[in-house]
């Protein structure tokens, strides 16, 4: 009976249902969602607006959505009709998707602080204090000039967002630092160095946490000691900085993490000793997005090259590819035969599971706006009118007009066939 | 009655409408939310065809050469393309020239079509877009590279020869694949030798050792920037590459 109990209780922390409270639905980070999403668009069924752009993508539990903007607040919407439940401002911005468990909403902010806010009521519990927050950097990071300066890097855009797993909150920190706070007091328990900024969300599986650092190293860490399980070396890219880090977020799944990398690669690799079971080069082209896992496939997309991947979970082999017109961050949800993932185009794209075709797309009001013609009329990123120059802060405010289009960076939710999601337009829109 | 007054409405039309004159002709053109500063400077050449050329503040572009200039009045067209898309900036100006000597349009670009209005301000002053030179004789014919990026290594091929309007250059790069850029430009001052790939972006100033007889400089690739020296490799060729 005893050992019974014990492995319903070894289930129940291995294989989540689909979830929504927190970063990619669960604490494995399948991106899957329980239910069906829209096969077709209808209609916007609301659409919240916030001070400042928004990278967080939001998370639901009962009949509340949560989020936090770059005005510095933590947002809680009502699911029904978009009306505003609270707000909790923190000293900065906080592109960092919220997680909850129980009444507490957890949310990291610029500030250097994670926050534990009543979700009722947003009034705040406790806050933890990291080392304080910062962009990856480097010199001449992309090739901007001047190449001995150091310059932080424009597209490191999200803060890590917390994972709870038994009464303890994990996060990444700008300071390099995995953390593991106790979710009551916020006493912190215990911390992992990496070699540099941890804007990743750790996945949870097993006992252990899986993330990568912008160090280019991917760890495995006992979720209750804090100790090394294993680390796993990508690419790097000493010249411009351009090919290195991880910004993406682990999925886990049957002892597999799947992951990409800004060295152009989505990696396997095994849950258990961090060896590698096989790699998709995308070319140069960085892998943002966190991949979602259903079926036996892995679905993921790029930033330069601009696709939408479907791969083998087992093997790594392409099955879909699929024109996406611009850069994805946004890491796709997929709920039945439905996924759907923001573009930095301003467009949400729905397809098909199975065959890739596209079903419907939306468009942000910003996005169709086309200040300065960031886009081309076929909504590709116009590179003589945005990137001209390399020299000084003119990279700084090409990023700046490309996010300026009302940019989908967040992953979508999807519950009960309505699709929310954030853009850099400021608003939260809820799609049917 | 209304036949006549179509007819005087025509007519005005055309009244209004007025040839273009060679000049430097100074406006904006007006994208949504940002305003682009431009001179124009539009001649007519040794015979009787159209030069011109266009500067453009904030994108990088100063006096790149306009083509497909064609003037049936009143309207007139002309484009330019920096380099082959997406990288250059590829654009067109359909417009006309009113009776208040404003030049005055539309500005298409990249599918996209926004108004612009632009004044005659002077005379017109034409830049003459880069030349390639020739190069010694001792740098003609073939020279072999390599370079390692990211990891792979690379091996190139530069071929030179001199043409009537100056040299010609292509390199031929063998890496996972081979890929061969034509040089848009080629220019030798000195021992220094510089080439350029407006298509690929790709660029290469090197310097001419006498005595070690190889070209040693850089390679650069948008934010890339490689050492790169060249030794000698097959005999001069007397065909152009």
């Amino acid at each position: 009976m005893r050992s019974a109990l014990i492995g319903i209780v070894f289930l129940c922390a291995t294989h989540f249902a689909p979830g929504q409270s927190m970063f990619r639905g669960d604490p494995a980070h399948t991106g899957v969602y329980a239910g069906i999403a829209p096969r077709q668009f209808h209609r916007i069924n609301w659409k919240f607006t916030t001070d400042d752009r928004v990278f967080s993508s939001p998370v639901a539990s009962g009949k509340v959505l949560y989020f936090a903007g770059d005005d510095g607040n933590v947002y809680a919407v009502d699911t029904d009709n978009g009306r505003q439940l609270w707000k909790h401002a923190t000293g900065g911005p906080a592109p960092s998707t919220p997680a909850v468990e129980g009444r507490t909403v957890y949310v990291c902010s610029y500030d250097g602080r994670l926050y534990a806010l009543n979700a009722q009521s947003g009034a705040l519990k406790w806050k933890f204090v990291t080392g304080g927050e910062r962009r990856f950097e480097a010199k001449g990071i992309h090739g901007l000039q001047p190449k001995n300066q150091t310059i932080a890097d424009q597209f490191d855009v999200f803060l890590s967002s917390p994972v709870v797993i038994q009464g303890t909150v994990y996060f990444g920190s700008g300071d390099g630092n995995l953390y593991a706070v106790d979710a009551n007091s916020g006493e912190p328990r215990w911390k992992f160095q990496t070699g540099d900024v941890v804007h990743s969300s750790p996945a949870y599986a097993d006992g252990a946490l899986y993330f990568g650092s912008w160090d280019s190293r991917f760890y495995a860490v006992d979720a209750v000691t804090g100790k090394e399980k294993w680390r796993f070396q990508a690419g790097e890219d000493p010249l411009i900085h351009n090919q290195v880090g991880f910004q993406s977020s682990a999925a886990v799944i049957n002892g597999v993490v799947y992951v990409g990398c800004r060295d152009s690669n989505l990696y396997a690799l095994d849950a258990a000793t961090g060896k590698e079971k096989w790699r998709f080069n995308n070319e140069g082209s960085w892998v943002i997005t966190s991949p979602a896992v259903k079926d036996g496939k892995v679905f993921f997309a790029t930033s330069d090259s601009s696709l939408y991947r479907v791969v083998d979970a087992a093997t790594g082999k392409s099955l879909l590819r699929e024109d996406t017109k611009a850069y994805v961050f946004s890491s796709p949800a997929i709920a039945g035969d439905v996924v759907v993932y923001g573009v930095l185009n301003g467009t949400l794209q729905a397809r098909d599971v199975n065959t890739g075709a596209l079903l419907w797309e939306y468009q942000t009001e910003a996005s169709k706006a086309n200040k300065g013609w960031v886009l081309t009329s076929e909504r590709k990123f116009n590179g003589p009118l945005v990137f001209h120059s390399p020299w000084r802060e003119a990279a700084t405010v090409a990023v700046d007009r490309q996010f300026n289009i009302g940019a989908i960076f967040s992953s979508p939710l999807i519950i009960n066939g309505i699709v929310y999601f954030t853009s850099t337009d400021g608003c939260l829109y809820a799609l049917e | 009655m209304r036949v006549l007054a179509a007819i005087l409405i025509f007519s005005a039309a055309i009244c209004n409408a007025a040839e273009l004159t060679p000049g430097r002709w100074e406006g904006v053109v007006n994208i949504p939310d940002r305003e682009l500063t431009v001179v124009v400077d539009l001649d007519r050449g040794a015979g009787v065809a159209w030069v011109g050329s266009i500067t453009v503040v904030g994108l990088d572009i100063k006096g790149a050469p306009l083509s497909d200039i064609v003037m049936k009045a009143p309207e007139i067209v002309f484009s330019v393309q920096t380099a082959p898309p997406p990288r250059g900036l590829q654009a067109t100006f359909k417009g006309k020239v009113d009776s208040s000597g404003m030049l005055s349009g539309n500005f298409i670009e990249a599918g996209n079509t926004a108004p612009f209005s632009l004044k005659k301000t002077g005379p017109p002053n034409v830049e003459a877009p880069p030349r390639n030179t020739p190069v010694a004789k001792e740098l003609e014919g073939e020279w072999k590279g390599e370079y390692e990026l990211n990891g792979y290594k690379r091996e190139v091929t530069l071929q030179l020869a001199n043409q009537s309007q100056g040299a010609a250059a292509e390199m031929v790069v063998v890496g996972k694949r081979t890929t061969k850029i034509p040089m848009d430009t080629v220019t030798q001052e000195g021992d220094f030798l510089s080439l350029q790939s407006r298509g690929m972006g790709m660029n290469y100033e090197g310097r001419f050792g006498k005595d070690s007889q190889e070209i040693k400089g850089i390679l650069g690739q948008g934010p890339i920037e490689i050492p790169l020296v060249f030794h000698r490799g097959a005999a001069p060729k007397t065909q152009p590459p």
